[in-house]
């Protein structure tokens, strides 16, 4: 099972972009467990272990604080394409999760 | 159009995120988030005290004071609990020990105090400055604190403890030098010299805070927050870092006034000002144009709308943002900025003339905007009309500009359905 961590400002919106993502998952019958957090959740959670990062594209300006923990951690990250981020975005933003992982 | 993106990412974002990525106001935006939980439960023990409804109003009345304690213990020592908040923040983010970091804060904000003697009752502290007016200090002591934490750290001024001893003593040892430096320090400005910092601190952000309540100081966040999520940037994140202790300074003389009864109140330009008035189903009212968009002709536009209308009704935008999307789209992003400012002004002159109670009360921002307005204003019913009111002129200013990103998507969805049975 792959685990993702999805990083957006206060963890809500990217809820939406999770339930996309599983949605999506399951079509591909690929296990997946993903979950939405805050900014400022983020470095504590990360610790938790996790295959990949997401990083919601409205908060790209904070994606070198979330890079520094991610190698870190030795976490593969990755920023979301604005298409990918909503609820008709699911196969394009699990196009980006194949590549990555 | 494009060259105008362009200008904004390259001139305004820079700035303005490096601004909030700054590590001393990103401790200061993660503390204060921190409270948010004490502030919204405590500051609804206000709507229980002075509730809409005449009738219940005259029922809590002899139990005013009590009904009001959790609420002073929680928003009225505001400033209190972010300068934990804020110096644990901070002094994480120079990989420090958080705990430390928070409870010396904690002591410096304190013993910018003078405590006093009552009769009957013993030592005591003023709580005047512990809520939301004393938030300035809070902050620049707590920076101050972790500050001295640091510099004596990364100069190895501290007590070295043999290998072997377990953490948790060895960290409260390590607090040790730093506190009797942050603690005679502060005794020696405040209570030997008899300089009040906390005078000093507030006189020096008072311009600021008075220039935010007015109509620019509403217009300007305004225009801030659209132009960067016009951009694909989370503006409120962006701007709040900066302003939001400046709101809460604000909001904290309005939920003062509210609780000794006040008829109106000293100020308007508050966070659930933005936030219900104008931030209508996310930033940029986007409220509005779902509300277009699940009527649409174009599949696309009208499964969108769909999918973002429950997550719209509770404020959260970025399907829209991001899917229609609103981001970089120069015809769309016209109504995104102008509407705003127009509905922003409109909501400030209702309430400057006093047709629309001024927010007093912190509603978790998921919350439907009539609803959040209504419990915001303390009960106005008139806070539901103007949000009503401002959601029809947003669908009044989107409605061209829809039409025509309708008619454009209309046009490349037909291509494509001719390209597939050509197929």
């Amino acid at each position: 099972m792959k685990k993702i961590l999805i990083v957006c400002s206060g963890g809500m919106s990217s809820a939406i972009v999770v339930k996309a993502l599983e949605k999506e998952a399951a079509k591909e019958n690929m296990e997946v467990k993903v979950k939405a957090v805050g900014t400022g959740q983020y470095e504590d959670e990360l610790r938790n272990g996790w295959d990949l990062v997401l990083v919601a594209p409205q908060v790209r300006h904070r994606m070198q604080v979330f890079e520094t923990t991610a190698k870190e951690l030795n976490v593969p990250i990755t920023l979301i394409s604005p298409q990918g981020y909503s609820p008709m975005g699911g196969a394009k933003l699990m196009k980006q999760v194949k590549e990555m992982l | 159009m494009n060259k105008f993106f362009e200008i904004i990412e390259k001139v305004l974002m820079p700035p303005m995120t490096k601004m909030a990525e700054q590590r001393h106001l990103r401790a200061i935006r993660d503390g204060i988030v921190s409270t948010m939980a004490l502030i919204i439960v405590g500051s609804f023990f206000l709507v229980i005290a002075f509730p809409p409804i005449p009738a219940l109003a005259e029922m809590v009345k002899p139990y005013l004071g009590q009904i009001l304690f959790p609420f002073r213990l929680t928003m009225g020592l505001m400033a209190l609990y972010a300068s934990y908040g804020i110096g644990n923040s901070l002094a994480k983010s120079y990989k420090l020990d958080g705990v430390s970091g928070g409870i010396l804060s904690l002591a410096a904000f304190l013993l910018t105090m003078v405590p006093q003697v009552m009769e009957g009752v013993g030592w005591v502290l003023p709580m005047g400055n512990l809520g939301g007016s004393g938030m300035f200090v809070a902050i620049i002591m707590s920076i101050f604190a972790v500050e001295v934490m640091r510099f004596l750290q990364t100069r190895k001024i501290m007590f070295k403890m043999p290998e072997g001893v377990p953490d948790s003593v060895a960290r409260s040892f390590e607090a040790l030098i730093p506190a009797a430096v942050i603690i005679t320090t502060i005794w020696i400005v405040r209570h030997l010299l008899g300089f009040n910092i906390q005078d000093f601190i507030m006189g020096v952000f008072k311009p600021l805070v008075a220039a935010s309540n007015s109509l620019g100081g509403a217009l300007i966040p305004i225009l801030l927050i659209t132009l960067l999520w016009a951009s694909g940037i989370h503006g409120v994140s962006v701007v709040g870092a900066v302003a939001r202790p400046i709101w809460l300074t604000l909001l904290d003389e309005n939920i003062n006034a509210a609780a000794n009864g006040a008829e109106v109140l000293p100020n308007i330009v508050v966070e659930p000002f933005f936030q219900w008035f104008v931030w209508i189903g996310g930033s940029g009212a986007t409220i509005a144009l779902v509300l277009w968009m699940i009527f649409s002709k174009s599949q696309y536009l009208r499964k969108l709308g769909r999918a973002g209308l429950i997550p719209g009704i509770c404020n959260i935008n970025e399907p829209i943002v991001f899917g229609v999307p609103i981001m970089l789209n120069p015809i769309l992003a016209i109504p995104f900025i102008v509407g705003p400012l127009i509905t922003g002004t409109i909501s400030y002159i209702a309430m400057s003339l006093n047709l629309v109670a001024r927010p007093s009360i912190l509603a978790p921002w998921t919350l439907p905007a009539p609803i959040g307005a209504y419990l915001a204003t303390g009960g106005d019913w008139r806070a539901i009309i103007l949000v009503l009111f401002n959601i029809a002129l947003m669908m009044f200013i989107y409605f061209p500009f829809f039409k025509m990103y309708e008619k454009k998507l209309l046009n490349e969805e037909k291509q494509q359905e001719e390209l597939a049975a050509a197929e």
